[in-house]
């Protein structure tokens, strides 16, 4: 009886879970099929299956320096992540284990950047950009998600949690300096953290899309959404073309979450729950 | 050790933000001259009928979206926390990826989708007999647009913080629940809804103050139309979307600074608000 009622209620929430799936699944699907066939193709009428244009649309993208932006979102991406990981989990370490003056203010400070949109500052960066005379590189994009108030909250609330302070103590008793501690002992404790803003901070990098747009001004520094974004005007009637390099731009990023999802929900969720 | 952190944010973060303040009191094109107006730009924002346009179209589509988000993101939480344990990961990641996407494309891929013509959407409600709906032209089904993109791609972020909230919630409880005779359902009124109280609560804020930030989305819905900025008569134009109009497009730095500053004051007491009355419920 129990189980017949079980699987009553079971089906009609496999149907509903199964339906919603599908429906946060069809863009991406959509996007798959759409870069395959041939761009008049793509008015005649909404195509489910794969075509077989795939080979001349991924030349015409290869035209427009794609690996070229391909290469800065990279960078950037890359940059951006292991100078936020470090400079967060440094300054997560100094909240958490050490005492200094002025500490709560510090960290205080810390609690307020997390509610300050980027945005505000944006003027002012691009006219501080300019004066470096650094405008038309990729360094101001690499520059602007570095020092990451949310990774630094993180770091502390995870190590002071996670970190036994014996630890720290018996590294300092064999004569470690406080940066050889952590970097030998703290590091492997906090790897989950550190996978988790490392994977969160690479995202928001690789789909920035505000910042690039009002900074880069040459088109040798375009990232990918920019181009993306940007090439509409050369590109506009090959939307064929178009979304075959947003998929190409995508894939590698679910590949990243689909192996790191689990330590990136964690993540997210240490906030709320522990807030 | 928390130098780099204070030096890298005071260099590319604060300093940038005390710069535009300043540039806020100035007409100024980034060349030539600056000219010293006082708060005369702060005046102009408030005079400014594109901004509270941008304020009304804000709070039309997070007032639809919010509770859509909330609502797809505890139903699948709760589903898959009790219905789902082997595929359960799976699940989790297929709802979770919109999350993910680049925003660019997903602002390219629904511009597509909605598309009068040629659009999937208008291919289905034609197969189910039903007229196409010329929805990137007409005010109220951009706006509807522009929903269904956050819900798509907010919902699964909210499945999230509830499973994490649901993992918190001890299994006593509804096992004792069971035994009282209680259902499914009054365990998730009784049990659930009253547990998760503080996840909403925060999810909830964030949900309002990143609606006030809204930019990538609806910019890029109406990016390949060649059309004026903020879609068909404006009716999806945001706070962030006018500022970058002003600041970036027309180079009024001044100008834009303050429309950056009135919102963020906005946020600010928006969060102070909501932290306040978070707080006086924890001491109940």
């Amino acid at each position: 009886m129990e189980e017949k009622k079980n699987l009553l209620a079971k089906i009609p929430v496999n149907v509903l879970i199964g339906l919603l799936s599908l429906v946060a699944l069809f863009p991406f699907y959509l996007m798959l099929i759409m870069g395959t066939h041939y761009n008049e193709d793509l008015y005649t009428g909404i195509k489910l299956l794969p075509g077989n244009y795939l080979w001349e649309n991924l030349q015409t993208v290869m035209k427009i320096d794609y690996p070229r932006y391909y290469l800065n979102s990279v960078t950037i991406a890359v940059c951006n992540t292991f100078g936020a990981v470090l400079v967060s989990s440094l300054g997560g370490y100094a909240f958490a284990k050490f005492n200094f003056r002025g500490k709560k203010g510090f960290f205080t400070f810390v609690i307020a950047t997390l509610a300050i949109p980027m945005q505000l500052g944006l003027v002012g960066y691009v006219l501080e950009m300019k004066m470096l005379g650094i405008v038309n590189t990729i360094l101001p994009m690499i520059f602007s998600g570095m020092a990451s108030g949310f990774g630094t909250f993180f770091m502390t609330q995870f190590i002071g949690s996670s970190v036994p302070t014996e630890i720290l103590e018996s590294g300092r008793i064999d004569g470690c300096t406080d940066y050889g501690i952590f970097f030998k002992l703290v590091f492997p404790i906090i790897k989950p953290a550190l996978i988790t803003i490392g994977l969160l901070v690479f995202l928001w990098s690789w789909n920035s899309y505000m910042v690039p747009l009002v900074i880069v001004t040459r088109k040798e520094c375009y990232t990918i959404p920019l181009s993306i974004a940007m090439i509409s005007t050369e590109f506009r009637t090959d939307y064929a073309a178009r979304i075959l390099s947003l998929a190409i731009s995508t894939i590698p990023i679910v590949g990243l979450f689909a192996f790191g999802s689990k330590y990136l929900i964690q993540g997210l969720t240490a906030g709320s729950v522990k807030g | 050790m928390i130098a780099p952190f204070f030096i890298l944010y005071f260099t590319f973060s604060l300093f940038p933000m005390l710069f535009s303040l300043g540039v806020s009191f100035f007409n100024w094109s980034g060349f030539g001259q600056a000219k010293f107006v006082g708060i005369e730009n702060y005046v102009r924002v408030f005079h400014d009928p594109n901004f509270y346009k941008a304020i009304k179209n804000t709070v039309i589509i997070f007032c639809f979206s919010i509770p859509i988000e909330l609502a797809l993101g505890l139903m699948t939480a709760t589903a898959l926390k009790d219905f789902f344990s082997r595929t359960r990961g799976a699940f989790q990641l297929f709802n979770f990826l919109p999350y993910i996407t680049t925003p660019v494309a997903v602002g390219i891929i629904f511009s597509l989708m909605f598309d009068w013509k040629s659009g999937a959407v208008n291919a289905l409600i034609n197969t189910f007999g039903g007229t196409s709906v010329y929805w990137l032209g007409v005010p109220w089904a951009s706006r509807a647009v522009v929903v269904a993109m956050i819900v798509w791609k907010g919902y699964g972020y909210n499945m999230v913080m509830f499973m994490a909230g649901l993992s918190t919630i001890p299994d006593e409880l509804y096992e004792a629940a069971k035994i009282d005779g209680a259902s499914w359902w009054q365990g998730f009124k009784k049990i659930t809804l009253p547990m998760l109280k503080p996840i909403f609560v925060f999810v909830v804020t964030t949900s309002i103050i990143n609606a006030w930030k809204l930019f990538d989305e609806p910019q890029l819905l109406f990016s390949g139309e060649g059309q004026p900025i903020g879609g068909p008569e404006r009716s999806v134009l945001t706070i962030i979307m006018r500022y970058y109009e002003s600041a970036f497009r027309q180079f009024q730095f001044g100008y834009g600074s303050a429309i950056a500053y009135v919102l963020f004051i906005i946020i600010a007491i928006f969060s102070i608000v909501s932290v306040k009355s978070m707080n006086r419920d924890n001491t109940i």
